[in-house]
């Protein structure tokens, strides 16, 4: 809320420099967001007496003004309003001002005639709503002085909370500025002047609905004349952000900005009679209805719409906006004052419905005052007649004028201080909560003992000792306060957080639970290690990149996992399309990213993502955690003294396997992934690992990005690699302990044994034959080295193996080697394969 | 042959080896020599043969002359060998030189993301106290997310929380980690002491300050004793062990549905150290994050008794806490992933 200083000052005394009130009510929590020097701009803007006013001798619409504005010679300024006469004093623009909007003032030849600076209007001030005349200032207004100097002013923008629609006005934020200094609060007059005829002959009110209108109190102001407001208050409301309208409509602005009620105005010319008075109704829309509401959009009206009608139409939607029939204009003589309080939920809800939301709408939905309805009416009435003229009709008609004595909240000082820890004394409490006008009472009778711990929607009260207790008299403004806890809030923001102790909990400590991030970090070091970089990318994807980059190989399930299932999540209120349904796999926004990279220059990406996939099975989402990696270009850094070679699939199943080491998992088996459509079917890979007790770790999918979808991406013709994989733990868990053993004492046996077999045959299954047909002292088989050429056949490879053996409890001999090594042979040849000799 | 002219040969022997010596260019020539005089077939032992000639009184005499030779040959041996290797490590040494103010050989080294480092930093200076890691679900119920965090269907302060929903009945993207507190509340009794950490997403325009998807931690600790001076030193802490020992910190009211009494926690502009610049508005205080004594509404549903338990909760966003220390301007930086703006992170820092 935007808070000019001069008119809070109408409310309470401030001696304070305004950053200081700043810092004051922030530390209130009234945060001050900015401090704004309102009127900056009329630097070169200065107060001017008209000397004379001739015509422009080359045109008809334009005067030339000789203007005398305190020292030197009198201006020569031309100027095409109409308003001005000689002895006038008007603000009058030097040449190198700049007005609101960047408007900057030369001096220039106009039609012939130099003019030495403009006279301003208010609204190029953006100081009052009229745009037509010249401003005209006070006859006593010092010639020379900056406009700045006389009207400026400064403008605090004050962040209220929600749970604080009573400081939504000035009169809430003077109470607040009282609070911090003590200064009284000043409360504007409110009783205006009545004559004798009774309001009830001229107006009657039906509320059909008093649970979604409690209140609704009306006044009538006959005899006036609609025009501007008087300066000083258009000058207020465009301080606070307001557009002034007219002397009337203005009220309603000024009234809600004040008080923080709004107020509605009628045409009572446009409000039909019924038994020769005006009758307004308050009721639902029915079915078919339309209302042409002020801003001339014109509505069909649903049923869960709150009316103010009269017998033959609608004439407003109940605290959102007016109705064009019924709009006080420049012929409204007769008017109607409006100040009722309606239900918050209905108008907040209905302002969503018809996306209308306004200053008015949305202080009613943080809920009113009930006494307000009375007092703004009364208030508005005054500010009618003030402005407009015109006689005020005698009382109020009022659907409901009992107003509810403010609430009692019995607290205990001690559990304040148990809350706060703190040790301020009851006294202490009582003095602080009193700068609030929260009036505080011993504990007396029956209903004081119970303290409401909690409220709706889940009450608990408890019965306390009545010495424990005070009640707390709560006025009816602070809707906000109604148990214990938030009595202690207001004894803690008064008292100041400052005197809140900074101590360290020497409380109980929580049990020991693994961390979820134990495991992600574990393999995120490992991989950044060995040189890709983490990214974290958007979980809203567009339905194309769901739809495209879903997996549909089938991978083997891990123990304890979270497989992928069901159709995507979509957002039915997205922003945009772009990030508009949840991710079912990682793949797709490292392609983009790899991709996006790639068009800015960068020809080696090495990148990995921990996230999440998202589904709905039935009724209810999933999220699984996956790995996922992409690699383009070179993984090792070339270098002066090492050729560039781009990653292939080797380097990213050899990724997979650090993860596997890494966590203790053996290493994964391999197996081909032809089938997957998102990947080259030649190049795609299935990686299943097992724990060292054999249950199934790690499960996922390598492979090189189909050759398709790599066009699609733009990554300049190069080849990238991608992976998605599921860990087990990722989700949180603690790694396995590794089972370390002592290193052999026994010589170990190296054997290399190179096997020849057809293209066809995969490593894998010569590995597992090795591995099958060995016996118990081989300790390991690794592939060194893939040969092909003379003198093989074309359609043949050779895969050298080093085999070690090694006993725990002996040396192995010569011959229980080469009985190993036989067995390996002929398990070799049964797969097809040969020994190369 | 007699003992004068055994002693003249071996004299002569050891003249010529001293000379030769000086002539072995190398340590090849110098083996050569050394076979050719002290071998086993070599000059000395064919000197001395003729020893075996002498009448026996002679022998004695001659053979102490013999010793002294061998071991004035050897010696000469021994000193041109040290210095003949390490003439020829030095020429080695001189021909394996390298230009050392070549670059060396690269390893690529990955970066972590600085908004999972942040995360894992928090967790840490919390896990000093005593807070252990939760997780909740990223699609929440209506009633987790806001109903029991006392934020009701139509209340007012939903308008904090711009909401996506999705095809789910009564599902929708989780707006804050706070639902968190409930799922925690309802699994474990006091003591609690928590850190909830996760990515939340808001209906929200994206620009340079604001973002739909974002991460947030949010921190529970219930108890029979603690207090909201529990929080204030906890926090100063959390400040002081991010920002530096010498960063003052500031309580200020603030407000939340879920807290009674509401928090709002600054830490004194970084930019400016106080002094007010445009950076925190000038007020010379940057808010880091929001918190308060959990409300009683939120411990009921939770399953706590709010007249025995009581305790505070604090939720802070990742992007905000990295942006003040690494003087990011941009929250959109940190997922659009270019490897230029990441890569900086790689550069680990020694505080003071």
């Amino acid at each position: 809320m935007r808070v000019p200083l001069s008119w809070l000052r109408d409310y309470v005394d401030i001696e304070l420099a305004p950053d200081m009130l700043a810092d004051r009510l922030t530390l209130l929590g009234m945060e001050v967001k900015g401090i704004e020097r309102w009127g900056a701009e009329w630097r070169n803007v200065v107060v001017g007496e008209l000397l004379s006013v001739e015509k422009h001798p080359n045109a008809d619409r334009l005067s030339l003004t000789r203007v005398y504005v305190g020292d030197g010679e009198p201006l020569d300024i031309v100027c095409g309003a109409i308003n001005i006469a000689v002895g006038q004093r008007v603000p009058v623009a030097l040449p190198g001002a700049v007005l609101p909007g960047d408007r900057r003032i030369e001096r220039t030849a106009k039609m012939g005639v130099v003019s030495n600076g403009m006279l301003c209007s208010g609204d190029e001030l953006n100081i009052t709503g009229d745009a037509d005349g010249i401003l005209i200032l006070a006859a006593d207004a010092p010639i020379g002085t900056a406009l700045t100097d006389l009207y400026g002013d400064t403008v605090l923008d004050v962040d209220v909370k929600p749970n604080r629609g009573d400081a939504l006005s000035l009169v809430g934020l003077a109470r607040e500025v009282s609070a911090v200094t003590g200064a009284p609060l000043r409360w504007p007059d409110t009783d205006p002047p009545e004559d004798g005829r009774a309001v009830g002959d001229l107006l009657t009110v039906e509320v059909r609905d008093p649970d979604w209108c409690s209140r609704f109190v009306g006044r009538w102001v006959d005899g006036v004349m609609v025009g501007p407001a008087p300066e000083r208050v258009q000058m207020r409301l465009r301080a606070a952000g307001q557009r002034p309208i007219s002397n009337v409509v203005d009220v309603s602005n000024y009234v809600m900005l004040e008080l923080g009620k709004p107020i509605h105005t009628y045409d009572a010319d446009g409000v039909a009679e019924r038994d020769g008075r005006r009758h307004l109704v308050v009721r639902r829309a029915v079915g078919g209805e339309r209302l042409e509401t002020i801003d001339h959009a014109t509505r069909e009206l649903d049923p869960d719409t709150l009316l103010i009608a009269d017998d033959r139409v609608p004439l407003g939607m109940a605290g959102i906006m007016g109705g064009a029939s019924s709009e006080v204009g420049e012929g409204t003589t007769r008017v109607i004052v409006e100040s009722a309080i309606f239900d918050s939920i209905v108008i907040r809800r209905t302002g969503q419905r018809y996306a209308l939301r306004s200053e008015a709408s949305l202080r009613f939905e943080k809920g009113q005052e009930v006494r307000l309805a009375r007092i703004g009416a009364d208030r508005a009435a005054r500010l009618v007649a003030e402005w407009a003229g015109g006689s005020v009709a005698r009382g109020r008609v009022d659907s409901a004028p009992a107003e509810p004595e403010p609430a009692r909240v019995p607290f205990r000082p001690a559990r304040v201080n148990r809350l706060l820890g703190t040790a301020i004394d009851p006294a202490a409490q009582r003095a602080l909560l009193a700068r609030v006008d929260i009036e505080t009472l011993v504990a007396t009778g029956a209903r004081d003992r119970v303290v409401q711990v909690a409220a709706d929607p889940r009450p608990l009260a408890v019965d306390v000792e009545i010495t424990e207790a005070l009640v707390a008299v709560i006025p009816t403004w602070r809707r906000d306060i109604t148990i214990e806890a938030d009595v202690s809030e207001e004894v803690a923001r008064i008292g100041g957080y400052d005197a809140i102790p900074s101590i360290l909990p020497d409380t109980a400590m929580p049990p020991w639970r693994p961390s979820p991030l134990a495991i992600r970090d574990l393999v995120r070091e490992a991989l950044a290690g060995a040189g890709l970089t983490e990214v974290v990318s958007h979980a809203l994807v567009s339905p194309r990149m769901a739809e495209t980059y879903a997996w549909t190989v089938e991978l083997p399930p891990i123990e304890g996992g979270s497989p992928a299932v069901g159709r995507p999540i979509h957002v039915t209120n997205p922003l945009s399309a772009d990030h508009s349904v949840l991710r079912p796999a990682l793949v797709g926004s490292l392609v983009e990213i790899v991709s996006t990279n790639v068009r800015r220059g960068r020809d080696d990406v090495a990148i990995f993502e921990i996230g999440k996939g998202y589904g709905r099975d039935g009724d209810s989402s999933r999220e699984w955690w996956r790995l996922g990696l992409a690699l383009v270009g070179a993984l090792e850094e070339p270098s002066w003294s090492r050729p560039r070679r781009p990653a292939d699939l080797g380097d990213a199943k050899g990724v997979v396997e650090l993860v596997c080491g890494r966590l203790g998992f053996d290493p994964p088996a391999w197996s081909g992934a032809p089938e997957e459509p998102l990947l080259h079917p030649g190049r795609a890979a299935v990686a299943a690992a097992t724990t060292g007790h054999g249950r199934l770790a790690l499960s996922g999918v390598v492979g090189e990005l189909h050759p398709t979808f790599a066009a699609e991406a733009d990554l300049r013709g190069a080849r990238l690699i991608v992976a998605e994989i599921e860990i087990a733990g990722l989700a949180g868990g603690r790694p396995a302990d590794i089972q370390a053993l002592a290193p052999p004492r026994q010589p170990a046996a190296e054997r290399d044994l190179a096997i020849v077999v057809a293209e066809t045959v995969e490593a894998a299954s010569v590995a597992g034959a090795i591995r099958r047909a060995a016996g118990p002292d081989l300790a390991s088989a690794a592939l060194f080295d893939i040969y092909r050429g003379a003198p093989l056949a074309a359609d043949e490879k050779s895969l050298a193996w080093r085999l070690v053996f090694q006993a725990e409890d002996r040396t192995l001999t010569e011959v229980e080697i080469e009985a190993a090594v036989a067995s390996i042979t002929r398990a070799v040849a049964a797969v097809g394969g040969r020994i190369r000799t | 042959m007699d003992l004068a002219d055994l002693t003249r040969d071996l004299e002569s022997l050891r003249d010529e080896t001293v000379f030769s010596l000086g002539a072995a260019a190398d340590v090849a020539a110098l083996d050569a020599l050394e076979l050719d005089v002290l071998g086993k077939k070599g000059r000395l032992t064919v000197v001395l043969r003729g020893i075996g000639a002498l009448p026996g009184d002679d022998r004695p005499r001659v053979g102490a002359i013999a010793n002294q030779v061998r071991e004035a040959i050897e010696a000469a041996f021994a000193a041109r060998g040290t210095e003949l290797h390490g003439a020829e490590l030095a020429a080695r040494l001189r021909a394996e030189t390298v230009d050392v103010t070549t670059p060396g050989r690269p390893i690529r080294r990955g970066v972590l993301h600085p908004i999972e480092e942040t995360v894992r930093e928090i967790a840490e200076i919390f896990g000093q106290f005593g807070f252990v890691t939760y997780e909740g679900p990223e699609v929440e119920d209506d009633l987790t997310n806001f109903q029991m965090l006392n934020i009701p269907p139509d209340h007012p302060a939903r308008d904090l929380w711009d909401t996506l929903y999705v095809d789910i009945e009564g599902q929708l993207l989780r707006t804050h980690t706070s639902p968190g507190q409930i799922r925690v509340m309802t699994a474990t009794p006091p003591p609690i002491r928590a850190l909830l950490p996760g990515r939340c997403y808001r209906y929200e325009a994206i620009d340079a300050s604001h973002a739909s998807e974002f991460f947030q931690v949010e921190g529970l600790m219930v108890d029979e004793g603690t207090t909201m001076g529990d929080l204030k030193g906890l926090l100063d802490q959390f400040a002081k062990a991010l920002y530096g020992a010498d960063k003052r910190t500031r309580f200020r009211p603030g407000y939340y549905p879920f807290t009674e009494p509401s928090v709002a926690f600054d830490v004194e502009c970084l930019v400016c150290g106080g002094s007010g610049c445009p950076a925190c508005s000038r007020s010379g205080w940057m808010t880091i994050l929001g918190a308060g004594m959990v409300h009683p509404v939120v411990l009921q549903y939770g399953g706590l008794d709010p007249e025995r338990y009581q305790g505070f909760a604090f939720g802070m966003g990742v992007e905000r806490i990295a942006n003040l220390r690494h003087s990011v301007g941009d929250l959109r930086l940190y997922m659009d992933n270019d490897l230029r703006f990441l890569e900086q992170f790689g550069r680990a820092g020694v505080g003071s």
